[in-house]
């Protein structure tokens, strides 16, 4: 039941009347309808008014919208009660302001009218926004808005003629598809969530040097679980074996891996080595001999070595391949430990 | 205690016998005649170059003012009267004049084509399992 991941769910659903009194109501949750296994709890709804019935703090309207009838509970707003006061304290102001714009009488004159959008008598039309409620077995609409429309040449209400239909192709009438979204998502997040794994296993174990088939193991529950899944309606197209498409994967994680400076290959040769930042103790000297040695010389004694100046000796001396986002890392690893010390955002130094 | 729900029947359709008697219908067209004395009006409607005329029952409506010419909906139940034939005993009766006529038939088309293609749908399938 997820309900909410219906978007019919959360809005208005301009249903025809008919199938409004005709939606099955909800066992478990009293109050939820469905339409088409839409679920739906409030609706919006623009029809005739055929009958009235005037309480003193509601009216009931019977909203004809041409498929069925159904009764509108409409409270009244609180602005009515206060009706008597306003009349007294209007009398007494209006004297107090001539002429000009007076605050209580636009006032008197805005509820006046928010009075005759909320009166409506046979024959009117009636707009009715609010959640349907069944009481004594009839299906009922309770307002949390409602205005009377006024249509002079029916414009509104054909508009509304011409708009539903649409909505009920477009949407209710659909089968709620949450498939192509969420195969979607999982086609990005296997992704991510490959990334993280092999993230997690060489933190773990604190590796510092691999070569891919070490870690393609642990990518195979992610593939061949995905598979199953897709076995089932791809049966006839021979796509790439599951052998493939984990060293796919995995390229593509390490892809990530070296982009974000994780992981470098110090030496780009057949055989695929990849060596942890973080973990590789001759980087970290590297780094560290060259800071320590460049930051005695009197051009940088003073603020240090600039990051590009490290990055181009640790270049030269360890290798070729070493990435400025790879240095940042280490560069942060070595300044927790305060073997080094930054003295601006891009310079370090050593003392 | 709620009325019957008033379905959109064009004026022609009215006489045709396609309403049957006591049903609740709405539709339009033109005032061409009021006859208070016997709470009796005329609305008529031009289709397929033939005037469709519906009489209009108007006693519950009353007091109304009648405009000679201009377009009106009513909304009624459809009476078999002795004499004067089928009728529609008003239970609302709007001036609509300036309504885009051409427009209003087109929504009414929209609306029953969909019901109609929802019905061969439904009849076409299997009923869904309930969700409930």
């Amino acid at each position: 039941m997820l309900w909410g991941l219906d978007p019919v769910f959360s809005a208005f659903a301009r249903l025809y009347i008919k199938d409004i009194l005709h939606m099955t109501e909800s066992i478990q949750v009293p109050g939820i309808y469905f339409y088409n296994s839409h679920p739906i709890y409030k609706v919006d709804v623009l029809g005739t008014v055929v009958y009235r019935r005037e309480r003193e703090d509601f009216f009931c309207y019977g909203v004809d919208d041409g498929t069925g009838v159904i009764n509108c509970l409409c409270w009244k707003n609180e602005l009515w009660k206060d009706q008597g006061d306003s009349g007294k304290s209007g009398g007494k102001h209006t004297d107090g302001a001539q002429g000009g714009f007076n605050l209580v009488t636009e006032l008197k004159k805005l509820r006046q009218a928010q009075q005759s959008s909320c009166r409506l008598e046979i024959g009117e039309l009636l707009r009715v926004r609010g959640p349907v409620k069944t009481s004594r077995q009839q299906r009922e609409i309770m307002a949390s808005t409602y205005y009377k429309v006024n249509d002079p040449v029916m414009a509104v209400q054909i508009a509304w003629m011409m708009e539903v239909p649409q909505l009920y192709r477009q949407c209710y009438d659909k089968p709620l598809q949450l498939q192509p979204a969420a195969t979607g998502a999982s086609a990005i997040s296997s992704l991510s969530q490959a990334t993280q794994i092999v993230r997690n296993f060489l933190k773990q174990k604190s590796v510092s040097k691999f070569r891919p088939y070490d870690v393609q193991g642990l990518l195979e529950p992610l593939v061949s679980g995905q598979t199953d899944g897709a076995s089932t309606d791809k049966e006839p197209v021979a796509g790439p074996s599951s052998g493939q498409r984990v060293r796919q994967l995995l390229k593509e994680v390490l892809q990530i891996l070296q982009d974000e400076g994780v992981v470098f290959r110090k030496v780009k040769s057949q055989d695929e080595l990849y060596h942890v930042t973080e973990q590789d103790k001759d980087l970290l000297i590297a780094v560290k001999d060259v800071i320590r040695e460049d930051s005695r010389r009197e051009k940088y004694a003073e603020k240090g070595c600039h990051i590009l100046h490290i990055l181009s000796a640790v270049r030269q001396r360890y290798s070729p391949n070493v990435s400025k986002v790879a240095l940042e890392l280490v560069l942060k690893s070595l300044e927790c430990n305060s073997d080094i010390v930054s003295t601006s955002s891009n310079h370090y130094t050593m003392f | 205690m709620l009325p019957a729900a008033a379905v959109f029947y064009f004026p022609w359709e009215i006489n045709s016998g396609v309403a049957r008697e006591g049903e609740s219908v709405r539709t339009f067209g033109r005032l061409t005649c009021y006859q208070p004395e016997e709470s009796r009006a005329t609305l008529s409607a031009q289709h397929a170059s033939a005037q469709h005329q519906v009489a209009v029952q108007t006693m519950f409506v009353e007091p109304f003012d009648p405009v000679i010419g201009a377009q009106y909906t009513v909304l009624g139940e459809v009476e078999n009267v002795e004499g004067v034939g089928l009728m529609v005993r008003a239970r609302v009766l709007n001036c609509v004049d300036g309504v885009n006529l051409a427009l209003l038939q087109k929504a009414i088309n929209e609306q029953r084509s969909f019901f109609k293609e929802r019905e061969t749908k439904e009849a076409g399938r299997p009923s869904p399992a309930d969700p409930t």
